[in-house]
């Protein structure tokens, strides 16, 4: 495959891909069905941000948060059946149990965990000892500036924690489970290996409990608009949203078997931070995976991390005793390990 | 132990009548595209097929199987395409219930050790909290004002009790026991249904025979 110039790197040598808004199909059928899947992403962002703005106190709570996240995810999945992206994308059973699982596994068990050694205690640790009285510019703000700064500070965070677990072999392996998924569903952004999940988790989110209706919105923001990175979907998304915001074109290149197409889109909400680091690629993709598309156990799941970074400590100790150096000539390490650089 | 009783759970098994005078050479070349999938290993031996997947698809028709037999007899009525199929995804299902009711065990565990300490907390003299400031634009478009922060006790004992409330991973609990069960039957009929139009074409449903 030749693939495609973007500015300095060559996409699509390994897999195909499409580049470019003007390539990607759009959505088929009648006026209703072409209005509905033009406006739909929109309509749903504008709503949700009226609501959490203008909500009584007594239901702008975490728990009416949690409910409308439940009845917005079982809404995008009958549409993945009304207008699906791609039919080689359609839910199965097996794929929904499996998606499900990591779901259930990060509202117990990752949760728990999270309450004694991951954000949760740090926050709280830091709650406590802050003088909040420094903080008083930033709550007297507008609500929906609150609201950004805080979605967009943990997205800036999220970036540099992904772009980061792409470039370092230590966070890749953890990461590399998520990129064995061969498909788009709503859910499949909770399928990875545990520790990831875990890393991926560690966010400021819980730290501005203090302003609920700022913090509140700013879940709102991710919810519209991060949704949509895992979802079987086509939609024709204005042309100022995909410009803005990650899409689940953005996100399939991002999971393409294309090795270089996979280096690009890494922000979870804002595009805008990829295009002023310059890894954005507009375009999609519909061949998922790694090692041409192997689907994983959930079994492996778990233990690939472990495994494979067993496996390379093995391989580059054999060849320190034959007296090759780990890393070859372009400072990469010789590893069959899918390379994260 | 005899695993008779209970290996309805992870297995699949059913027939089907083939069509009058169909070898077993015909049928299992109808079949034959179903196990020329990734991760897929067969074995053909006269009137019996045997299968082995691994790493399958997700959209493999036979993605939740791992090994089979498949086995062409003669019925009362003409030859008989009889299927034993096992499925760890199935397994897996059934058990998953027990799994997040173990991780509600747990989290109730973890809230009762955690009990004197939280005692000890609420003691602490908490610090006055004031009533967070309301920009003027968002006074002009008409956002409630924020509330003056509760400082009853008892809301922060709630909020650590939901730290460790074991409902989540009930509800998960009754989640897996009911995609089991659509599983079960779900998967049973498409089987089926995958397998009939691929040994009989698109000719009319053949009248099932009882296993």
């Amino acid at each position: 495959m030749d693939g495609i110039r973007v500015g300095n790197r060559i996409i699509g040598t390994q897999a195909p891909v499409t580049i470019g808004w003007e390539n990607i199909p759009r959505v088929e059928g009648g006026p209703v069905k072409q209005f509905v899947f033009t406006h739909f992403q929109p309509a749903v962002l504008f709503a949700l941000i009226a609501f959490w703005y203008y909500a009584p106190n007594s239901i702008a709570k975490a728990s009416t948060a949690i409910g409308i996240g439940i009845a917005f995810k079982v809404l995008l999945l009958a549409l993945e059946w009304v207008n699906p992206r791609y039919r080689s994308w359609q839910l199965t059973w097996k794929e929904l149990v499996t998606d499900l699982f990591y779901v259930g596994l990060g509202y117990t068990i990752l949760r728990m965990v999270d309450n004694y050694i991951g954000d949760g205690v740090i926050i709280e640790a830091i709650q406590n000892s802050f003088d909040w009285d420094k903080l008083s510019w930033f709550t007297g703000l507008p609500l929906l500036v609150q609201a950004f700064a805080i979605s967009f500070m943990f997205d800036f965070g999220q970036y540099w924690m992904h772009r980061g677990m792409h470039n370092w072999y230590p966070l890749w392996l953890p990461h590399s489970v998520h990129h064995y998924i061969t498909q788009l569903n709503i859910n499949k952004g909770a399928v990875g290996n545990p520790v990831e999940l875990f890393l991926i988790g560690l966010g400021i989110g819980g730290f501005f409990d203090f302003l609920p209706r700022a913090a509140l919105l700013a879940g709102a923001l991710g919810m519209a608009i991060g949704t949509y990175q895992h979802i079987n979907v086509r939609f024709n998304t204005p042309r100022w949203w995909r410009f803005l915001f990650n899409t689940t074109e953005h996100h399939s290149l991002h999971h393409s078997q294309d090795f270089e197409a996979t280096r690009s889109n890494y922000a979870g909400s804002y595009i805008f931070i990829d295009r002023i680091f310059g890894t954005c690629i507009d375009g999609e993709a519909e061949l998922l995976g790694m090692e041409g598309g192997r689907r994983m156990s959930i079994r492996e799941q778990m233990t690939f991390p472990f495994t494979e970074g067993w496996k390379t400590i093995q391989e580059k100790r054999a060849k320190r005793r034959q007296g090759t150096a780990p890393y070859d000539d372009e400072g990469y390490e010789q590893t069959d390990a899918i390379p994260a650089e | 132990m005899n695993l008779r009783f209970i290996e309805w759970i992870w297995h699949i098994k059913g027939s089907l009548a083939l069509a009058p005078g169909q070898t077993a050479q015909d049928a299992f070349d109808s079949l034959d595209p179903l196990f020329r999938q990734r991760g897929t290993t067969s074995e053909r031996s006269g009137t019996t097929l045997t299968f082995t997947k691994k790493d399958q698809d997700a959209q493999d028709k036979m993605s939740i199987f791992d090994d089979g037999i498949l086995r062409i007899e003669d019925g009362a009525t003409g030859p008989v395409l009889r299927y034993y199929l096992a499925s760890r995804a199935l397994l897996f299902c059934f058990l998953a219930p027990l799994l997040f009711i173990g991780f509600g065990q747990l989290t109730v565990a973890l809230g009762k050790l955690e009990t004197p300490a939280k005692e000890e907390a609420a003691k602490k003299p908490e610090k006055e909290e004031a009533v967070q400031p309301q920009n003027p634009i968002d006074k002009f478009l008409g956002a409630p004002a924020p509330e003056k922060p509760k400082k009853d006790p008892a809301d922060k004992a709630k909020k650590d009790d939901k730290k460790h409330s074991p409902t989540a991973a009930y509800v998960f609990a009754a989640i897996f026991a009911a995609l089991y069960v659509i599983g079960r039957v779900l998967e049973d009929r498409l089987i089926r249904s995958v397998f009939r139009k691929a040994v009989r074409g698109s000719e009319e449903l053949p009248e099932l025979v009882t296993a």
